[in-house]
């Protein structure tokens, strides 16, 4: 970025040595008819001048790039290590859409900002001091006219600061709500189609839009005379000097300076004006960057500013309330709570041995989710301990299977990079989902996503399974699998999570379901965040 | 030169709706255009009237100095300077103020014209569409069309106008002078438009489809979180978002730097040319061909040139963006609907309704269909039940009646007329279908049910507003709206989010009953009601149903009003 300052300095000067050139070659060809050919090597650095001028705008372009672009990935990686440290839990509290515009549009938003705003602010200050220091040399009554405009510098940048902040405010929130009347209509379209709306809805669409004009106007004639006000300064500015010098040059002042002005420092002075306030229109025309990006920042800030969960401690733990079986988890006197909605579970002691299956029941909001988050590590135990055996990998399918635009064989082996063909065949099978798999024609390498196959819900369902299938994770937690599945699909999940816990897997869900309940080891009954009462289903108590 | 050509095509082809209903308002864009020029022209005026009054007041000075005799008039430069001053700045106010109006005339006309495109599309590719993240790409799209004026239309043509201007004011005073600077800019001005258009293209329009892919491989990441961090790869999965950001921020490095190329060629040589024309009128100067003021005039004005092309580097190596989008919203608003049929039913009886033997395939849902071989024949007046889990094909049923859908074998028939063949007006004025989904738009609740109105009634004011309440009634809504303090004109929020789910289920099965239709498709009418308004709700409908055909969806018998029969899928 001061690669790009110092560019814009050159870039500066460069200009000041080809406007000085300028106007001497004209007051040495004018005024002391010195022939052209003589004064070629003038003629020749004014050409260097010009090329100078070119380099360096295009660095201090380039390098404003560079360093808006270097800003993009560094805070877009930054973003991705906070959301995902923050993990899911806390990601819920926001909706999706909106982290995903905030990893997306607000982090493209800080762009012009750093290329351009941050190098131009800097530049509308140095740029008209060093044009102001050399207009003082050569006649400081009319670098005096500059100079009036100088203190108002401050008071065009607050004027066109509150100008286009005002305009960009109310602009974006008019927009918002504009655009978010166009997508109403367009995300009812179908109803409107149903009523046979859509030729008055078109109309309305129009209407709305161009009342959103009318009142838009009104606001916009206000906020455009900060850049008015700008404009008028320069071109005064711009038509006093010339006048000035003209009745000084005719000798007609009688004052200050101005019986020593030449043609050379006369149009020195007037080819200076116009370049003396372009930073600043540039900075003006830069200003909607500003506003975009402070937007942005704020957000990317809050983001940025929350704490993390920690996860539960790994240690080895060998005893169980048997001796023979060793523990997975264990959980002593742990209590969550949410902002907002108090403590929502514990105190609660619970271990969990290995290779067990247990059912956490309950009416919803008694806190079976949370305690799914707090052994994946999703929350932290507000008190209390939670404790994972050494190197516990976690398993984990919730309700929302998570789906990537690729194909199936991507989307498996996501889990496992280096998995074979058959393999992934294998995991699909035990996952009920081998009848799909055979029906399609392009098999593994099938497309899902947008455009792509859509799979139902629980078929989606099962393809996580088979994610399961495919990790060699030990503790498997679910969040009711089998949640608005039919009966039948149901079924097949439960097969599936058998086979799983077959493998010597501990199985640790939450679920309404009673198919589901009847195929733990251990069914926990939670409320109000309390454990309620433990029971072993007659199924599991039959077959022990 | 080929590709240039072709993308020049494609460009046309693009933006050839979009130029066509900007030129509707040819008159606007014209007076827009000509303000822009007169902003420039005035700073033109302004710069070389007074390079002019300097160097002639130096050389009067002068002769007066040496006691010669000399006049000049100071008086009209003077003024002029003044005027040109003055003129530049409320010239430039009124420019943006009535191009902003120009642009939001244009916005609406756009947003009219894609809404209209958008609601002659069939069922079938708004399902496709509703996926993902098409609304967000829609915005987008509509967005970059917005600009195309002030961006791409107006300048060039203005910067190519004042070319023309300062050419000519030189080829006044040495006619050479005026071609020198027409043989420097016209390339220059080839170059910044259509040359940056070609160097970005590429990268431009890929860049469209790149962040696309990073916001859907964001929206992924983000989804995902759960599963990815506790199978422990969210980093092989964070390495598929960084390559598409890598790829857009490539590509953005590519088009900064063409653009800034473009910017630095435009001030080499906008300054070399009055440069060159500086040294020339020099040397025509000392041939005695100019006059000195004339002569230091003349490259003042090449240089207000720079403020008329310095934009068009940046605006035209985006060209490629602006095309890509352009070329979305014509692909997604542009396939009609199938409406072949041009027969009306004459009878406003309740109609009977026949599938004969229906089969129907979902597109991209594998071979298996959603309904095959299906037989229900259901006479007018008649209400039937069809009841099943959730999938079991049960909407789409209703889909292939309101022709959302057509089935891929069999047919449809209402009052024994193919629906294929019927006017979809005839369809739509018969038919009243309250969809599983529940659809309401952000405005007041009376807006929301007007909707249900019959599309040409004949009801006055005060007959419309009893409608509006005793379809409230029979969804038993009459008390609440009644305490509600704005009453019926009480904004309902974004897709209805200010209402509980079953008010808002009442309200759209109120705008089903307002429509008065001989034949009524409910999808699950009581679904999410508690037992006591669904029992009310229940009566009531059963009296409005007497006299209409009707067939209704539901998982179980006892959540729908009164049937003659019910079957199960």
């Amino acid at each position: 970025m001061s690669l790009a300052i110092a560019a814009g300095v050159i870039g500066g000067l460069a200009t000041l040595a080809q406007l000085g050139l300028m106007a001497w070659l004209i007051s040495s060809v004018v005024i002391h008819d010195t022939p052209l050919v003589t004064l070629w090597p003038y003629a020749a650095a004014l050409a260097g001048a010009v090329i100078v001028r070119g380099l360096a705008q295009w660095l201090q372009e380039t390098s404003g790039l560079e360093a808006g672009l270097r800003v993009k990935a560094r805070v877009r990686a930054q973003v991705l290590d906070q959301l995902a440290a923050l993990g899911p839990v806390h990601l819920a509290e926001r909706h999706s859409a909106g982290s995903t515009a905030q990893l997306v549009d607000q982090v493209e938003a800080l762009e012009g900002y750093i290329a351009r705003y941050v190098p131009q602010a800097t530049l509308a200050v140095v740029l008209p001091l060093i044009f102001l220091g050399v207009a003082f040399s050569l006649d400081w009554l009319a670098a005096s006219f500059f100079l009036i405009a100088a203190p108002l510098i401050p008071l065009f940048m607050a004027l066109i600061g509150m100008g286009a902040q005002r305009l960009n405010e109310q602009q974006f929130q008019a927009m918002t709500r504009l655009a978010g009347h166009f997508l109403d209509r367009v995300r009812g379209l179908t109803t409107l189609q149903l009523f046979g709306r859509t030729r008055q809805a078109t109309e309305e669409v129009t209407a709305v839009a161009d009342d959103y004009r009318r009142r838009n106007m009104k606001t916009l004639r206000v906020a455009f005379l900060s850049s008015a006000v700008l404009e008028f300064f320069a071109s005064v500015s711009i038509a006093v000097i010339a006048i000035y010098i003209g009745f000084g040059l005719l000798g007609y002042i009688q004052f200050g300076p101005a019986d020593q002005l030449t043609l050379f420092s006369g149009l020195f002075l007037l080819f200076m004006a116009p370049d003396f306030f372009q930073p600043l229109r540039l900075l003006a025309q830069h200003y909607h960057d500003r506003a975009s990006a402070l937007g942005a920042a704020e957000g990317l800030r809050t983001l940025l500013a929350q704490t993390p969960p920690q996860g539960p401690r790994m240690e080895a733990l060998n005893s169980g309330h048997d001796d023979t079986v060793p523990l997975r988890a264990r959980l002593t006197d742990v209590s969550v709570a949410h902002a907002g909605r108090g403590r929502v579970l514990g105190p609660l002691d619970l271990d969990i041995d290995d290779g067990e299956v247990v059912a956490l029941v309950g009416p919803s909001g008694t806190g079976k989710s949370t305690l799914l988050q707090v052994l994946a590590g999703f929350v932290d135990a507000e008190a209390g301990e939670v404790v994972l055996r050494s190197k516990t990998r976690v398993a984990w399918l919730d309700q929302r299977p998570f789906l990537m635009q690729g194909t199936l064989a991507e989307n498996l082996r996501l889990v496992a990079p280096d998995a074979s063909d058959d393999r992934l065949r294998e995991a699909l099978i035990a996952a009920q989902l081998g009848d799909l798999l055979s029906a399609l024609p392009e098999g593994l390498d099938t497309s899902l996503g947008e455009r792509g196959l859509g799979l139902s819900g629980g078929q989606a369902s099962r393809l996580a399974l088979a994610r399961v299938f495919l990790s060699d994770a030990p503790l498997v937690l679910l969040d009711e699998p089998t949640a608005s599945l039919d009966p039948d699909n149901e079924q097949r999940v439960i097969e599936g999570l058998t086979q799983l816990a077959a493998q010597g897997r501990t199985l640790v869900i939450a679920t309404h379901h009673p198919a589901v309940m009847g195929m733990a080891d251990r069914v926990l009954r939670l409320e109000a965040g309390q454990l309620h009462s433990q029971d072993v289903p007659a199924s599991s108590e039959a077959l022990s | 030169m080929k590709e240039s050509i072709i993308m020049k095509g494609a460009t046309v082809k693009a933006l050839g709706p979009w130029l066509r209903l900007m030129g509707e308002r040819r008159t606007r864009l014209l007076i827009g255009a000509l303000l822009m020029l007169a902003t420039l022209l005035f700073a033109i005026g302004l710069l070389t009237l007074s390079g002019w009054f300097i160097t002639a007041t130096a050389l009067t000075g002068m002769t007066l100095a040496a006691g010669g005799a000399a006049t000049i008039n100071v008086f009209t430069p003077g003024s002029g300077i003044r005027f040109f001053a003055v003129g530049r700045t409320a010239a430039r106010y009124a420019e943006r103020l009535y191009n902003h109006d120009t642009v939001l005339r244009l916005l609406a006309d756009i947003r009219g014209r894609t809404f209209a495109g958008l609601s002659r599309l069939s069922g079938r590719e708004l399902a496709r569409y509703r996926a993902g993240e098409w609304l967000n790409r829609l915005t987008a799209d509509i967005d970059a069309l917005d600009n195309l004026y002030l961006r791409l239309l107006a300048p060039p043509l203005v910067g190519l106008l004042a070319v023309l201007v300062v050419s000519g004011i030189l080829a006044l005073a040495m006619p050479a002078f005026g071609g020198v600077l027409l043989a420097i800019m016209l390339p220059l001005w080839g170059i910044v438009t259509l040359g940056m258009a070609v160097a970005g293209s590429g990268p431009s329009a890929r860049r469209v489809e790149t962040l696309e892919r990073l916001r859907v491989r964001a929206l992924e990441h983000l989804q995902g979180l759960a599963e990815l961090r506790t199978f422990g790869v969210l980093g092989a999965h964070r390495a598929r978002v960084e390559r598409e950001q890598r790829t857009l921020l490539d590509d953005q490095r590519r088009l900064g730097r063409r653009a800034a190329l473009g910017n630095a060629l435009v001030t080499v040589t906008v300054q070399g040319a009055a440069v060159a024309i500086l040294c020339l009128a020099l040397l025509a100067f000392a041939a005695g061909k100019l006059s000195a003021p004339v002569a230091s005039m003349l490259p003042l004005a090449v240089l207000a040139l720079n403020e008329g092309l310095a934009m068009l580097p940046g605006a035209f190596v985006q060209l490629g963006a602006t095309r890509t989008a352009a070329a979305r919203l014509n692909a997604e608003a542009a396939a009609p609907a199938s409406d072949e049929g041009g027969i009306s039913l004459a009878s406003v009886e309740a109609p009977s309704l026949t599938f004969e033997a229906v089969t129907l395939r979902y597109p991209g849902m594998g071979t298996t269909p959603a309904l095959e071989d299906v037989n229900l024949h259901v006479a007018a007046g008649e209400r039937v039940a069809v009841l099943g889990p959730s999938g079991s094909g049960k909407s789409s049923l209703a889909q292939l009646v309101v022709r959302a859908f057509d089935p891929d074998a069999g047919s449809v028939q209402l009052a024994g007329q193919d629906l294929r063949s019927l006017a979809p007006q005839a369809l739509r004025s018969r038919l009243a279908y309250l969809t599983q989904h529940t659809e309401l738009f952000h405005a007041s609740l009376a807006d929301n049910l007007r909707l249900g109105l019959p599309v040409e009634h004949d009801l006055d004011e005060a007959a419309v507003e009893r409608a509006l309440w005793q379809a409230l009634w029979i969804v038993d809504l009459e008390g609440w709206a009644r305490e509600l303090p704005h009453g019926l004109d009480t904004w309902v929020g974004e897709a209805g989010r200010q209402l509980s789910g079953g008010q808002a289920r009442r309200v759209a099965l109120a705008r089903v009953i307002l429509r008065d239709a001989p034949l009524v498709l409910l999808d699950e009418p009581l679904a999410g009601l508690d037992a006591t308004t669904a029992t009310t709700v229940a009566e009531r409908l059963d009296t409005w149903l007497d006299g209409r055909t009707a067939l209704m969806f539901a998982h179980r018998r006892d959540a729908l009003p009164h049937c003659d029969r019910a079957l199960v899928l």
